[in-house]
């Protein structure tokens, strides 16, 4: 055919205009899905211990974390650490923790671990009130704990702490510390276990320049009227960092940040001022939970969460009933002051001195903390 | 875009072919045509088992998301094994017995995998006990209950996003808009002593009105000046949360009485969504409701004048325009609309959940998940509830995995990134399974497109 | 193929050209066969490939970068450098002269390209192909976007080329112009070679070729009877979306049962014009009327929305179908409801009638001979021709008043040029108004009763359809002679 002569310099072939087609390879597919042993057989099932509990001798407490997650380097974190202390001392204790990534999460998430047959469940913060005494109202016979909030139930056992007390001895000292006249502090949420901090902090603040005659100012919060800084995180360095230098350029050298690893950033802020300034930590010793700053701390409000925790969970194992309210106090050393680290040196004895008298003056009530945040 | 299932009156090309009148080849070769027509080699001689074997190894959506889902929990498996302590420990002397890794790999992720079923599905132990009279038939449902109540939400979002992405918007204010109906479902249902019944419908209504304002404000910003939707509802989700909701639940007459934290009072008991299954459980009235709005969106895209408006414009505005369809007017609507979804699904947290009461991370990420499972639903009504329900599933199913095996919730979190990241990539999918290309239409241009609407 | 031949490969569009010519540009890969180049076999991966056996293309859209000038394009892939890496850009400069001087193709080396008429870029595209020394160049359908002028001017350098001994394969459907220059015509219908012909065979035999069967080229149609004016423009003026005055004092009147044809190149203010009859886009000033009742008035105000105007009787075949005139993704019955679906029987309330549009679709498939395996299809996977047909049988399924038609057969085959063509005429015959806006002369001429050249925004003059096709060529490159004026009297 003339056409093809016609077209040899094309093709050689005429039809060539043939879909360009993909790879034609058939792979056959046994997608078989997830193989779950769930074909075990059908049999009646051996009776459970009815009574809960994971039988074996074993206690298994069980801890669920607010959204802060585990690593919050804060309650979360010193809740798990008295979970392990827990452990340590008594063998026959198993741990467990779940993780909340919402609010949506606080109810499931407890009440898979009633499903999960824990002996005592924890749930950390004042933000599960609501989620454990929903679940503890339906499971009357599960032991709950409950830390940084009163739930009023016969099976929930309150685990809460004045930390007004210590901050205000943190206050004072701070007052007495302080070159330039203006202390800080911020938080990281408007919530009481935050504010109650800082209440404290003021009147230590307060009552310093009362007994002095003094006029230390206190930035970043006010106690009548409830308004201050707050980071709106408990994780976020930068915001820490960015408050904190705020604070320093309006002449504070002492901050007390009261929003866990936010309070990273103001370490490491004021850190870098070789000495001038420094920061007052909370709820741990800064120096064992944050070592790398540990020069920058003054002192740090500490709040044993981490021991009531492990009471707790050991008194629970004894068999002993866990119920009403715990309150940590200077009294009862559930809160305290940590001691001084790298500041000892710097700190006078008398300040020293007139610290540790204030808080045996709260103990006795000779001084009366006012913060309306305290757990009663 | 192009899929028989939104056709008017279409319905997948039938298989059988050529039933008189209606069949799909009645139109192709009249006798009177000059040629015959360039049939596609092979297309007569297809056997249903061949259409059959054909849809599953050609690359086409479905088979591409079931497997884009294998190959998620692939790599999930990967990580949890890498993140189980025993594994850990075996590997330090894996030359000397590699058995004993994997092993412990094989116990770490098979127990991982069997906790996210338990916890979302169905856990066989429970059901046998429940068989033999050991528990409660509601404790069998706890897991189904669990995956219903996390999907819901994500459910009213998808099909907020699922609806604008129809016609062309990108809606990243699902967020701001399910916030707003969380908002305004709370106030509705906290600030009068509801009767029952009327209590759930009105604080539902306010739902719908909250979060349907917010996204009729983008709406009217693109309509009116020309605003990008995707700017203003990232914005708008700024200013709904946290700055407007953490404003108004500090305020007094909405905080909750005797708390110091943002958190407005609860819900009326009349106001809240009824349980499905007794109140031990908490699945709620919500994922009725939004399977019920997800046949309303269906119907809306299918059926309707307004969805054939919302769908021509989303795929080509210069020809609906030229066709007399108005933009503006389609841009308030769809908007409107996707906000009274998204309005949907924070509304059915604040009255389906604890605390039953407005804070400020009450919707969670309901928003920005809902992006996902609409991305995932491939913009479809039916697929974005499926997506949903996936990952409703693999929440529920995640918390059951840190409560048994100790396997972070992260790892779900994983996986459902996964999942959208290979639906995204279909090429990647083809490759790894070595499927064919589709004969027609790009798949994953449904992923891409949108951007520039 | 020899050396200095042009050789003509006609075929309607789908029929395969173009895929035919990317295989040998290297740009898709061939399923079997072989190409020989001087009888070697020769496996292009790339168009590198293709241009180092000595083969160049101009494709039908540019692969320009507008802001880049002359120089800068032509080198563009193929930079040469000097010894350290600089772009030799003098280098570059002299070869687009030395290439210009030598196939009389007058280009300044240093304009920038999005300053240069498209015919001007088109000599671009083809010094490139030059620049690299290839001896069979493939120019994909390069009168389309051309003036009658710059179509006269592109043979001229066409024969230049051929007399340097170069090779050029020349793709088209235009059966006026490969009678013009081919040496030799290859027709490909379907993916076949279905015949070779010499130039001089009759225009008729080549299209019976191209299509398969004999189609008739000219339209028969009665003498016009116009009867009252339908449309009515008086002073108008339109500006584009960059604020220019692209529409410009234009009066323009449209009689029931007559074609005014619109000539003129595109883009002197065509699309704009008719957008602001469709109440697409504002007048800045002047007045539109449809049967005597306004759609813009001199207050600049606009009565009603696109859509009512679409309701008072107006069909609108649009210029660009892709771009305005269909829903690629959309079902060919969705396309055909396109702008009715509101309206009985398709829509009720809110509520569409799948069955109405479902046998409407079919109706409209079979009287309009639209080429789908379905109405159930989408539009996009149609071919050019056949999408037209489905804008056509939308817009012309519904008792008329007006019917504006821009490029009713652009890209569209022979065959169906033919069927569109006489569906105009039918409709005039009905007593419709027509405006035809056409790019093709041959168009205009072949279906308008009347012709009004378009020039910069302004219609030049109004003319007969007997108007010699010089004189209308000239008047769209926007010469006016003394005869052209007179017969403005319109």
């Amino acid at each position: 055919m003339k056409a093809t002569a016609t077209a040899r310099w094309l093709l050689r072939k005429e039809t060539v205009l043939r879909r360009v087609r993909g790879v034609r390879l058939v792979t056959v597919l046994a997608v078989g899905g997830l193989s779950l042993a769930v074909a075990a057989g059908c049999g009646k099932p051996p009776a459970k211990n009815a009574s809960g509990g994971s039988g074996g001798g074993q206690y298994k407490a069980c801890m669920v974390t607010d959204t802060g997650g585990i690593d919050d380097h804060s309650f979360n974190a010193s809740a798990w650490q008295g979970m392990q202390d827990a452990k340590a001392a008594d063998s026959s204790v198993v741990v467990q923790n779940t993780q909340s990534s919402s609010e949506q999460d606080y109810e499931p998430n407890l009440t898979k671990f009633v499903q999960a047959k824990c002996d005592l469940i924890v749930g950390v913060g004042g933000l599960m009130a609501d989620a454990v005494t929903k679940v503890a109202k339906a499971n009357p016979k599960q032991q709950f704990a409950i830390i940084d909030a009163n739930v009023a139930l016969s099976n929930v056992y309150s685990m809460q702490f004045n930390t007004a007390q210590p901050a205000f001895q943190a206050g004072y000292l701070a007052a007495g510390m302080s070159k330039t006249g203006k202390v800080a502090t911020y938080g990281g949420l408007k919530i009481p276990p935050v504010t109650i901090y800082e209440d404290g902090f003021a009147e230590g603040v307060a009552y310093y320049n009362q007994q002095k005659h003094k006029s230390v100012k206190l930035l970043g919060w006010d106690e009548k009227s409830q308004k201050g800084v707050f980071a709106n995180s408990f994780t976020d360095q930068n915001k820490g960092q960015s408050i904190t230098k705020t604070f320093l350029s309006q002449g504070a050298d002492i901050v007390l940040p009261v929003a866990g690893g936010t309070a990273q950033g103001t370490a490491s802020t004021t850190a870098a001022s070789n000495g001038k300034q420094s920061t007052i930590f909370v709820d741990f010793d800064g120096c064992v939970s944050a070592s790398t700053y540990c020069k920058t701390f003054l002192t740090s409000v500490t709040k044993g969460i981490a021991g009531s925790v492990k009471d707790a969970v050991v008194a629970g194992q004894k068999g002993k009933p866990l119920t009403g309210s715990y309150i940590g106090d200077l009294k009862n050393k559930g809160v305290g002051l940590a001691p001084y680290h790298d500041w000892d040196s710097k700190v006078p004895g008398a300040l020293k001195t007139e610290v540790t008298q204030i808080g045996a003056d709260i103990e006795s009530g000779k001084i009366t903390v006012k913060s309306t945040a305290q757990p009663k | 875009m192009s899929s028989d299932e939104e056709r008017p009156g279409g319905g997948p090309a039938d298989p059988d072919g050529g039933a008189p009148g209606t069949g799909t080849e009645t139109a192709t070769a009249p006798a009177k045509r000059s040629g015959p027509r360039a049939a596609v080699p092979g297309d007569a001689k297809r056997t249903r088992t061949g259409i059959v074997i054909d849809a599953l190894t050609t690359a086409n959506t479905f088979t591409v998301t079931v497997l884009a889902i294998v190959l998620a929990l692939a790599v999930g498996a990967v990580v949890i094994a890498l993140s189980d302590q025993a594994v850990l420990d075996s590997m330090k002397y894996f030359f000397a017995r590699p058995g004993d890794t994997f092993a412990a790999a094989g116990h770490a992720i098979g127990t991982a995998y069997a906790a996210l079923f338990t916890g979302s599905i169905v856990d066989p132990e429970t059901l046998n006990e429940a068989w033999w009279g050991m528990t409660s038939w509601s404790s069998v449902l706890s897991p189904i209950s669990e995956t219903l109540t996390y999907a819901a939400p994500l459910i009213g979002t998808g099909l907020a996003v699922a609806l604008a992405f129809r016609a062309g918007m990108f809606n990243i204010g699902a967020q701001g808009q399910a916030m707003m109906g969380a908002i305004g479902a709370g106030l509705v249902g906290f600030m009068v002593p509801w009767p029952p019944v009327i209590g759930v419908i009105a604080a539902l209504l306010g739902g719908l009105v909250g979060g349907g304002l917010w996204g009729l404000l983008a709406g009217w910003l693109k309509a009116k000046f020309g605003a990008h939707e995707v700017i203003t509802t990232i914005m708008l989700n700024y200013i709904a949360a946290p700055s407007f909701v953490t404003w108004l639940v500090t305020q007094h007459g909405v905080q909750q009485p005797g708390r110091n934290d943002p958190i407005s009072k609860a819900v009326e008991p009349n106001a809240q969504l009824p349980h499905l299954f007794g109140s031990g459980l908490r699945a709620n009235l919500a994922i009725i409701l939004v399977v019920g709005a997800a046949l309303v969106v269906s119907w809306l895209l299918r059926r309707s004048t307004l969805g054939f408006e919302f769908r021509a414009v989303g795929s080509n505005p210069n020809a609906a325009r030229t066709a007399g369809i108005s933009l503006n007017r389609t841009y308030l609507l769809v908007m409107l609309f996707a906000g009274v979804l998204a309005g949907l699904g924070g509304a059915s947290i604040v009255l389906g959940n604890t605390p039953n009461a407005i804070t400020p991370s009450v919707v969670g990420s309901i928003g920005f998940d809902g992006i996902t499972v609409a991305l995932l639903g491939r913009g479809r009504p039916v697929g974005t509830v499926l997506a949903g329900l996936l990952f409703g599933a693999l929440q529920a199913g995640a918390g059951q995995m840190q409560v048994t095996s100790q396997v972070p919730i992260e790892v779900s979190t994983i996986i459902q990134s996964l999942i959208v990241i290979f639906v995204a990539a279909p090429a990647l999918v083809r490759a790894i399974f070595r499927l064919r290309a589709q004969r027609v239409g790009a798949l994953g241009q449904n992923l891409a497109k949108g951007w520039n609407g | 193929m020899e050396p200095g031949e042009i050789h003509a490969l006609l075929g309607e569009n789908g029929a395969g050209k173009s895929t035919l010519m990317n295989v040998l540009y290297g740009l898709l890969t061939p399923d079997e066969g072989e190409i020989l180049v001087d009888d070697v076999p020769q496996r292009f991966g790339s168009p590198r490939d293709a241009i180092g056996a000595g083969i160049g293309m101009v494709h039908q859209h540019f692969m320009l970068v507008p802001v880049f000038t002359v120089a800068e394009n032509v080198m563009l892939g193929a930079e040469h450098t000097t010894g350290i890496g600089w772009l030799n850009r003098r280098k570059a400069r002299r070869d687009v002269a030395e290439v210009s001087e030598r196939y009389g193709l007058r280009v300044d080396p240093d304009a920038l390209v999005e300053d240069l008429p498209v015919g001007i870029q088109q000599r671009v595209e083809i010094i490139k192909a030059l620049v690299r020394e290839v001896d069979l160049l493939i120019l994909d359908e390069p009168t389309a976007v051309l003036t009658p002028q710059e179509i006269d001017d592109l043979l001229d350098v066409m024969r230049s080329l051929k007399d340097a001994g170069k090779s050029i394969v020349f793709i088209t459907h235009k059966l006026k112009e490969v009678k013009a220059i081919a040496d030799r015509i290859t027709v490909i219908r379907r993916g076949q070679v279905v015949g070779a012909a010499q130039p001089d065979a009759s225009e008729d035999e080549l299209a019976a070729l191209m299509v398969g069967r004999s189609v008739k080229l000219t339209v028969d149609k009665l003498p016009a009877s116009p009867g009252d004016p339908v449309l009515d423009v008086a002073g108008l003026a339109v500006v584009d979306d960059r604020g220019q005055r692209v529409v410009d004092d234009i009066d323009l009147e449209v009689r029931h049962g007559e074609i005014l044809g619109v000539a003129g190149v595109e883009g002197n203010g065509q699309t704009e014009l008719i957008e602001a009859i469709m109440g697409l886009r504002p007048a800045i000033g002047g007045t539109v009327r449809l049967n005597g009742r306004a759609i813009h008035d001199t207050l600049g105000h606009q009565y009603g929305t696109t859509s009512d105007i679409l309701a008072r009787g107006v069909g609108y075949v649009p210029a660009d179908r892709g771009h305005d005139g269909l829903v690629a993704d959309f079902s060919v019955a969705e396309n055909l409801v396109l702008d009715t679906y509101r309206r009985p029987p398709y829509g009720k309330g809110l509520s569409l009638r799948p069955t109405a549009i479902r046998e409407s679709a079919r109706e409209r498939i079979d009287e309009f001979d639209v080429r789908t395996s379905s109405y159930t299809t989408a539009v996009g996977t149609l071919s050019g021709g056949n999408q037209q047909k489905v804008v056509v049988a939308r817009e012309m399924s519904r008792p008329l008043e007006l019917l504006i038609a821009a490029q009713p057969t652009r890209g569209v085959d022979v065959g169906s040029t033919e069927f569109i063509h006489g569906r105009i005429v039918a409709e005039r015959d009905r007593g419709t108004g027509v405006l035809l806006v056409s790019s093709e002369l041959d168009e205009i001429l072949a279906l308008a009763d009347r012709i009004a050249v378009m020039y910069r925004g302004k219609v030049l003059a109004v003319v007969g359809p007997d108007t010699p096709r010089e004189r209308i060529g000239l008047l769209m490159a926007g010469v006016t002679g003394e005869s052209a004026a007179e017969e403005t009297d319109e």
